[in-house]
């Protein structure tokens, strides 16, 4: 397979998250490719809209499922004509691409999940996994914000979790029309509210530079190490597979040392301007 | 990288390298080497020795390019042009594939490797270090993969080379060492000739040539050891890559940047800058689509946009994200820096501005602060 050109799949289900995202499932159509295709939470598809464009996105369902999903927000030109898409339309994907959440630091560890706004999405099939196959013993965390409480993505799902993380919930603002019982302010207050034992937790984060930033020197204050925090970049992505360089962090590319990058690994760059 | 040479250096007249040409393109090749054009000498199609710019040399001074011609009608007189290889392994303008709409779904076609390879003629040290390197960054590209494969070469030992060469710096030249199927060294008279593969043994079948003589090895050192003498622009690596980590800060990249037009002149011209873009361009109907991967440059303004915001939108930043990834983070990429020593950006530069010395600049500096 040429994975500069992408396979075929059929939208067979669109589900709208809220007033501005949704979720695509998606049927890989060649019985091979759907037969190998694999991918580790964290990971990430080029979804490619014929004639319009490609764009990025990570791959939210469960590894183990053969339908592959993506939560979308509307943005630019691909995610418009993909929102404009119906059930049954076909889409061109290329992937996955990059590195995924490391799987194997959960093993004897507690898990900090931090979430802001989209960055849930990258963490669904994590969820998904950790639901299915838990650590005797381990705590997790799932700690997410966004902007009111409309916006929290995958709210019915939420219940679920709860069965095996700790969650807890934030907004910016809440609406007025709604009850909303849960916090306000930053996804960082709400590590005030938990208890953890820094030296067996690791931190997944994935949202905003500035929000992973914030979260980054909190943890570290909490008494986390440098190498127990992994976050999820974003950058523009073009090939995926690191040679066009648009994606370029540093001396790191995105799309295929990343995504996800232990904080280590980055440190040198992260806050740096216009790096 | 080890030396690998076939057989012991041959001598051959000068004529020959026509024969060699020849033989090539009856082989099915397509032999690309230097020609006269535009004022420039650039690579381009060569069916014979009088294609190449006999009797040409070229003064190169930062921001500046200019052809003479030298008294001995010498076949390699002159420097690097503005065209590496890069320009036929990852062209400027690539088709990668195309769709065609049916009523549910696609049909993809890719463009696939015509089987024609390339034989360059005339390739310098610098641009084969160049090579080594994008066989790297394109080590999972397909289609630069297979353009690569079947290639052929004929390097050439630099003895001419520009004012704004500093090769010996990067320690790339000017002496080939590697990566040739033949090698020429030029006298006044003949060229020396050594054999690097096997390739270069079956082209030289049909073409007169006799063993050379240990006078004229000799020769061969002392060329190269003027010629690498006669280099005198340097780059100083000490310290890279951490020394511009440290200087993501200096305010010399803003100095830098009011001399700067982000015009990407030399990412265009560097053997090695890599960037592109791919794009889809669709019929009007709308019922077919050709992606195509064109170069792009650090320096566009749009390089780094994403939706929400522009990660690099002052020039500062961009002179900097170029001249730190091709010496800095290259290193950590890749294993080695991404400059050759060519010193294509310093001449084709139209504002004159000098990587040698801006790092020198960001150094001092440095130090300074």
């Amino acid at each position: 397979m040429n994975i500069a050109a992408p396979f075929e799949a059929v939208i067979k289900r669109i589900k709208k998250e809220t007033r501005d995202t949704f979720t695509l499932t998606l049927r890989v159509k060649d019985r091979a490719i759907r037969k190998e295709y694999g991918f580790t939470p964290g990971q990430f598809n080029m979804l490619y809209v014929p004639g319009i464009g490609e764009a990025a996105i990570s791959i939210c369902s469960a590894t183990w499922r053969e339908d592959i999903r993506h939560t979308i927000r509307v943005a630019g030109d691909v995610t418009t004509a993909i929102s404009n898409l119906k059930g049954g339309d076909v889409i061109g994907v290329r992937g996955p691409f990059g590195r995924g959440w490391p799987m194997e630091m959960l093993k004897g560890n507690d898990l900090m999940i931090m979430a802001g706004g989209l960055g849930i999405a990258p963490f669904r099939s994590l969820l998904r996994q950790i639901l299915r196959e838990k650590e005797e013993g381990a705590r997790y965390f799932l700690l997410y914000g966004a902007k009111t409480p409309k916006d929290i993505i995958y709210r019915n799902e939420f219940p679920r979790y709860g069965e095996v993380f700790e969650v807890l919930l934030t907004v910016d603002k809440a609406d007025p029309e709604e009850y909303w019982k849960g916090d306000m302010g930053v996804v960082t207050n709400l590590l005030k509210k938990i208890n953890i034992i820094p030296e067996k937790t690791i931190a997944f984060i994935c949202g905003p530079e500035i929000m992973m930033q914030s979260s980054i020197k909190e943890l570290i204050n909490m008494g986390l190490s440098e190498d127990s925090i992994y976050i999820s970049m974003e950058r523009h992505m073009n090939c995926g597979m690191g040679v066009c360089g648009h994606c370029m962090f540093g001396p790191k590319f995105i799309c295929k040392d990343g995504p996800v990058f232990s904080y280590t690994d980055i440190i040198e760059f992260l806050g740096e301007r216009e790096i | 990288m080890k030396h690998n040479f076939y057989m012991e250096p041959l001598t051959i007249r000068k004529e020959a390298l026509g024969d060699i040409i020849k033989d090539l393109s009856n082989r099915g090749y397509r032999v690309i080497g230097p020609t006269v054009r535009g004022g420039t000498i650039g690579l381009d199609n060569i069916t014979a020795i009088e294609d190449l710019p006999v009797g040409y040399g070229d003064r190169q001074v930062t921001g500046g390019y200019s052809l003479f011609k030298h008294e001995r009608p010498y076949f390699f007189g002159f420097s690097n042009g503005p065209d590496s290889l890069k320009r036929f392994l990852n062209p400027p303008y690539q088709r990668l594939f195309a769709i065609k709409k049916r009523a549910k779904g696609f049909e993809t076609m890719i463009y696939e490797y015509e089987g024609s390879p390339f034989a360059f003629i005339g390739i310098r040290a610098c641009d084969l270090r160049a090579l080594h390197i994008l066989d790297m960054v394109f080590e999972k590209d397909p289609f630069y993969q297979a353009e690569r494969k079947e290639i052929f070469i004929i390097a050439v030992n630099c003895i001419f080379p520009s004012n704004t060469c500093f090769c010996p710096s990067m320690n790339s030249g000017p002496e080939v060492k590697y990566g040739f199927d033949l090698l020429l060294t030029e006298f006044d008279e003949d060229f020396l000739m050594e054999v690097g593969s096997k390739k270069g043994l079956n082209a030289i079948e049909g073409v007169h040539h006799k063993e050379a003589a240990g006078a004229d090895i000799e020769k061969k050192r002392g060329l190269i050891d003027s010629s690498s003498k006669s280099i005198k622009k340097t780059l100083d690596t000490e310290g890279l890559p951490t020394l511009l980590y440290r200087e993501f800060e200096n305010p010399w990249w803003a100095d830098i940047a009011n001399r700067d037009l982000s015009c990407g002149n030399c990412t265009m011209v560097c053997p090695t800058c890599f960037c592109n873009t791919s794009n889809d361009t669709s019929s009007l109907d709308g019922k077919t689509a050709t992606r195509i991967r064109c170069w792009d440059s650090c320096f566009s303004v749009n390089f780094a946009l994403v939706h929400g915001g522009n990660f690099r939108p002052s020039r500062r930043a961009r002179y900097r994200q170029w001249m730190t990834h091709k010496l800095a983070y290259w290193i950590n990429q890749f294993g080695v820096s991404g400059c050759v020593g060519c010193g294509r950006c310093i001449t084709w530069c139209p504002a004159g501005i000098d990587i040698t010395e801006e790092l020198m600049a960001i150094r001092i500096s440095g130090k300074r602060r």
